[in-house]
């Protein structure tokens, strides 16, 4: 509730600290107070402390696998505030509502990772994805983020619709007629048609909003679209915190009738991973590039979907974390560079050895490799799949396709240590960017190395509680 | 049949043609007009369920504002049957194909529904008055009306972000 409520009250402070000051530093300063007190608030929700208490009629449940999910959003929040909150000065005059509009998507995402009430789901999503559509056509003079804009638009209420009709079909399949998530399910083991519709129009919604296949299309043109910095927030925060609630919701609600589901699941992730990593292969831009990565990504977090052990519960707390950060990462490095494509990567490392290095481990551990924490993130969910027993040959495909990945990051890796070019940054990075860069690539490490000390704890949290 | 049964099965029927019929119009204000003959219709559904306020509430935003929109949006764009884009007959084809199923789906779900224990409740029903919706809303559901607020205020931010000259 304390993160709920403080982001809500510093959405609109945020407001405000436009019409007070014009000074942009200002008015970046008093985001990030606002980001360091929302992790704080949301740390002491976990510990016990409350703002309020207050009686919220079954409508929101706060367990610790959503307060992590929180923790992991604000903190990375935190980070691309203060790595490339420069770069969002650059995008239009708003500065002081683009904050806002932030702001009401962290209160959205944490509704969404909390939510107990399929009402609440409905609003939680609403929230991030309205200020997103805004931040998506920021670029008011740029006809590219129009398009992106209107396009996320008009397919992001599509699927809101769908999602509502869903919602209006479980509603009157349930028992009692009620909302309530944990309520939905009937004790009878012959599902309804009713049901089963719904939850699979409830799927397709949510597949949308994180972008899995089949319903992947809008992604590459809005994420190439939009304001780079803004594509940083959408492509790892807003992501990985609806997926949160994504497998909250399929494991509370239909948990119980998995085995009714579960195969579609299945076809959606296979589909994800394989149209995801092979396109792109064939991207000549890294933006672009990333824009397919992550939906090759996603491919890989529904597999936490498709078991929903308590291995894959911690899995997607860790798979959060160490996307985000690499995400983060590669998307500040990405905002400096003069030219986006490929090329303009070559020969970085002699202009730039830190941030080429620093690239290098962010790239490594999107791809899974050993010593970074994207690969025990892509380990605890394989093994998540391989657990339950079912779909081994969708584990097998999804380290095909892993494989497959290390091909296109490993491209950006070679432009920049083993060809000759003119790339470079735009103007010389600081060296406080620098030092938020290697704490960054150091916190990668750190979860690569120590995923067992972290895990424990967290097994112990999401248990205990 | 009693008077509530004609006026259900009229209603019905009066939603369900008008509704066609917006879809085949190839004039956009003609589909516009027929639309608001459909949210009439759904109002007096609302109203044989004993739900006076989300009758009126529908007639006033739906048919209403809403409508009225649309219509502006019309004119403004100068939408006519010869500015019409001609669509592809492939394109045609997968939409039916596509429409279909989920038609067929929706039938199936609906078909078997296990509905008769929640039959209406025609005449008897007091939920839908104002004073218990307002009972209902302030109190099992003040979480979501509250925080509905934030979505408001988001969207109020956004249209001046979106609108503002720079």
């Amino acid at each position: 509730m304390n993160a709920i409520i403080l982001s809500a009250v510093w959405g609109i402070i945020m407001m405000f600290s436009g019409i007070v000051t014009k000074s942009k530093t200002a008015i970046r300063n008093t985001a990030i107070i606002g980001l360091a007190l929302l992790l704080i608030g949301n740390y002491a929700d976990m510990m016990g402390y409350h703002l309020v208490t207050m009686e919220v009629h079954k409508m929101l449940y706060f367990d610790t696998f959503g307060l992590l999910g929180n923790s992991i959003a604000f903190a990375s929040t935190l980070l691309l505030v203060l790595l490339s909150g420069r770069d969002m000065e650059k995008v239009g005059h708003n500065l002081a509502e683009y904050f806002a509009l932030i702001f009401f998507v962290l209160c959205g995402i944490s509704l969404v990772t909390t939510f107990n009430s399929l009402l609440m789901l409905f609003l939680g999503i609403e929230i991030i994805s309205i200020p997103l559509y805004i931040l998506t056509g920021s670029d008011k003079k740029n006809l590219k983020s129009n398009e992106a804009a209107l396009k996320y638009f008009l397919m992001g209420s599509f699927s809101t619709g769908l999602m509502l009709l869903g919602i209006a079909f479980l509603y009157g399949a349930s028992p009692m007629g009620s909302f309530a998530v944990d309520e939905l399910w009937t004790a009878k083991p012959q599902v309804s048609p009713l049901m089963l519709s719904g939850i699979l129009l409830l799927l397709i919604s949510m597949s949308f909003k994180v972008s899995a296949a089949p319903f992947h299309f809008w992604t590459p043109d809005v994420y190439d679209g939009a304001p780079t910095v803004f594509t940083s927030f959408m492509a790892t925060i807003v992501k990985v915190s609806i997926f949160v609630g994504f497998i909250r919701l399929f494991d509370e609600g239909f948990g119980q009738g998995a085995a009714q589901w579960q195969i579609f699941v299945a076809i959606i992730t296979a589909a994800t991973l394989f149209i995801g990593n092979i396109t792109a292969v064939f991207q000549q831009s890294v933006k672009r590039m990333l824009a397919y990565s992550s939906i090759a990504q996603a491919g890989f977090m529904l597999l936490g979907l498709l078991s929903l052990t308590g291995i894959a519960k911690q899995g997607i707390i860790l798979y959060a974390a160490a996307y985000s950060l690499a995400t983060i990462g590669i998307f500040a490095i990405l905002l400096r560079m003069k030219d986006y494509t490929f090329e303009g990567f070559n020969g970085l490392a002699k202009r730039q050895p830190l941030l080429a290095a620093t690239c290098t481990i962010f790239l490594l551990s999107l791809a899974g490799i050993p010593l970074t924490g994207g690969f025990f993130a892509k380990y605890y969910m394989l093994m998540s799949v391989v657990s339950t027993g079912k779909f081994m040959w969708l584990a097998i495909f999804a380290v095909l396709c892993a494989a497959v990945s290390a091909y296109y990051y490993f491209r950006v890796i070679q432009a920049m240590y083993f060809k000759d070019g003119e790339g470079g940054t735009e103007v010389e990075p600081s060296a406080g960017f620098k030092g938020l860069l290697v704490l960054l690539a150091a916190l990668i490490l750190v979860l690569g190395v120590f995923p067992q000390t972290l895990l424990h704890q967290l097994t112990e949290m999401i248990y205990t509680w | 049949m009693g008077i509530t049964q004609v006026l259900f099965w009229f209603l019905s029927i009066m939603a369900i043609l008008s509704a066609i019929l917006v879809v085949i119009s190839k004039n956009p204000v003609h589909s516009v007009l027929w639309l608001i003959v459909v949210f009439v219709a759904i109002s007096g559904h609302y109203i044989l369920l004993n739900a006076q306020f989300l009758a009126i509430v529908n007639l006033i935003v739906y048919a209403g504002a809403i409508m009225v929109l649309f219509l502006f949006v019309f004119m403004l764009m100068n939408l006519n049957s010869e500015t019409e884009p001609q669509k592809n007959r492939w394109l045609k084809i997968a939409g039916v194909i596509a429409g279909g199923a989920l038609l067929l789906v929706m039938v199936a779900a609906l078909k078997r529904a296990d509905l008769k224990t929640q039959v209406a409740q025609m005449n008897t029903g007091d939920i839908g008055l104002i004073h218990n919706l307002g009972m209902a809303l302030f109190h099992d559901y003040v979480i979501p009306f509250e925080i509905s607020s934030v979505l408001f205020l988001s969207a109020m931010v956004g249209v001046v972000v979106i609108g503002k000259k720079d």
